[in-house]
């Protein structure tokens, strides 16, 4: 199965670019240190030039993520023998029968097809870290300060050097999706244990993997993510200094993010109807999402007085209570347990 | 921004009071979820315990709407009216749930919150020079309509979450009036650039 679809080629593409973004990362993390402890900015145009190739290799690293998601769809059909075909979809006309999400049936001249979507098991935190590299570069071009734009490359490091050593998505790809099709693509299973091979996969293909909402719902946080990190940085520098350039910049900043955790939010709302049906309310990873998005909304709101001295600190620290509510939210997919984990 | 020591200054902090409240019982959810393992009782139990946090969020879910419900005739009536209204919306609210069942006090708030706030959005589409807002711009005033309409919208959503039917319609309107809501509200300089017009506060 991993011949079929170039998984080698894939991993020995992946780990040059990895390295290349590591250690390009590490340089700017110095650079940006520098800058943060000089009084005077330090080879600024060099950094900008280095933020501008960090995100180049991760598009890179991105086209090559879809290349392996495209093999995927075309290599890896769930074929079914044509004497089983029948049988199933009656099972499946029957279970649907009543029910408020049903199965597709099976049609035998085109067997369901994986389209998985680019941020699922590591890859998410390529996507994740990948959109913090464009906000930066966006964020370089606001008035801010040296040492502002020094903190947005420290930050930057950190996550490429996470990623690199816990999350390396070309090191091992996607190893829960390979390890839930390998006894079915492995071929030696009778006829009735294949059919029950494929009702464990078939709905996790239908209500996971090629959820449209999966194209919606993770994207749209992950980036709202990047964007309350740099909310955090300048709340930081907020705290340090009444610079009006990075209080705007962290407002626009959190604007943008707020719009998009609102409806990425929203549109996971019928995708867990679909998927759990209506009793996933006071799920802990919902709870922490609510809680996450009650911070922000007391952000935004007290921001609107941050010209007066106590509401500047107090929104400065509500950004960064927000930051730390993001990581809490992020997190709880693998402490607690409930529908919505990882654990 | 805005000036501190207004009546909308004190709105904020009640509201960040209210949405700080939500925000613990949220977190201790979690914490009671993982702790006496709600995941593995059985379905009646399961519902039992969502019913109970239900019931203690519902008190705080129904002050949130009263702000809103306050903010709303804010940019309709005068102060003094206002402290009025808050008091019988609240009176109103507490004589119902009373009576009726804590649900029927939060439906009577979300009804009223509802009209209200509908009657705003059509002003501000009309560009009624009779709202008072914070944001003095055409687009801003649609927006914060739009996206308070979305918050009563998405209460009164989850209060009819067993009618899949009706569920799932009220949750798109939800969804288009916070989203574009939000686009009016933060965007508001860029869509008049857009539509060729002046400044935004025109």
């Amino acid at each position: 199965m991993t011949a079929i679809i170039d998984l080698q080629l894939f991993q020995a593409a992946g780990r040059p670019l990895m390295l290349a973004l590591l250690g390009l990362s590490v340089l700017l993390g110095l650079s940006g240190m520098a800058n943060l402890w000089r009084r005077e900015p330090w080879r600024e145009k060099e950094s900008r030039v280095g933020l501008l190739l960090v995100n180049v290799l991760f598009g890179l690293g991105f086209l090559l993520i879809g290349w392996l998601h495209w093999r995927i769809n075309r290599e890896l059909p769930l074929a079914l023998p044509d004497q089983l075909a029948g049988w199933l979809n009656s099972q499946l006309a029957a279970s649907n029968q009543g029910a408020a999400y049903g199965l597709p049936l099976y049609d035998p001249a085109q067997p369901p097809r994986y389209i998985i979507p680019l941020w699922i098991e590591n890859e998410k935190y390529y996507f994740w870290f990948m959109s913090f590299a464009l906000v930066s570069l966006l964020a370089w071009r606001r008035p801010t300060s040296h040492r502002f734009r020094g903190g947005l490359l420290v930050l930057l490091a950190v996550q490429v050097a996470l990623l690199f050593s816990l999350a390396d998505p070309f090191a091992e790809p996607l190893p829960r999706f390979f390890a839930e099709i390998t006894p079915w693509f492995s071929g030696d299973a009778q006829p009735m244990a294949r059919m029950g091979l494929f009702m464990q996969l078939y709905p996790k293909m239908i209500f996971y993997y090629n959820a449209h909402y999966m194209w919606l719902h993770p994207p749209l946080l992950f980036i709202s993510y990047a964007c309350i990190t740099l909310t955090f940085l300048a709340s930081l520098f907020m705290l340090v200094g009444r610079s009006q350039e990075i209080e705007r910049l962290g407002y626009d900043s959190a604007k943008f993010g707020y719009l998009l955790l609102t409806l990425g939010m929203l549109l996971g709302y019928p995708w867990a109807l679909q998927a759990w049906g209506p009793n996933w309310w006071w799920d802990p990873k919902i709870c922490s999402s609510i809680m996450m998005w009650a911070i922000y909304s007391t952000y935004l709101h007290t921001r609107l007085y941050a010209n007066k001295v106590s509401m500047w600190y107090f929104s400065s620290f509500l950004g960064i209570l927000c930051f730390a509510a993001m990581v809490f939210t992020f997190l709880a997919s693998f402490l607690f347990p409930g529908e919505h984990t990882f654990q | 921004m805005a000036k501190k020591g207004s009546y909308d200054f004190q709105l904020i902090l009640a509201t960040t009071v209210v949405l700080a409240a939500i925000s613990l019982i949220c977190v201790a959810a979690m914490f009671q979820f993982k702790a006496a393992a709600i995941h593995t009782l059985p379905p009646e139990a399961k519902v039992a315990w969502q019913e109970g946090m239900n019931r203690l969020v519902a008190p705080f879910l129904i002050a949130l709407l009263v702000l809103l419900g306050i903010c709303v005739p804010k940019r309709l009536l005068p102060t003094v009216w206002l402290n009025r209204f808050a008091a019988l919306l609240i009176v109103t609210a507490t004589l119902t749930g009373w009576w009726f069942g804590v649900k029927t006090g939060l439906l009577v708030i979300l009804c009223v919150a509802l009209g209200l706030q509908l009657a705003v959005l059509i002003l501000a589409l009309l560009g009624s020079e009779r709202l008072n807002f914070t944001n003095k711009g055409y687009w801003g005033r649609v927006g914060s309509s739009l996206v308070h309409l979305g918050l009563v919208l998405f209460v009164l959503d989850l209060f009819f979450y067993r009618r899949p039917g009706l569920h799932l319609l009220l949750f798109w309107v939800t969804t288009a009036a916070t989203t574009s809501g939000m686009i009016c509200c933060f965007y508001a300089e860029g869509i008049v650039r857009v539509l060729g017009g002046g400044k935004a506060e025109d």
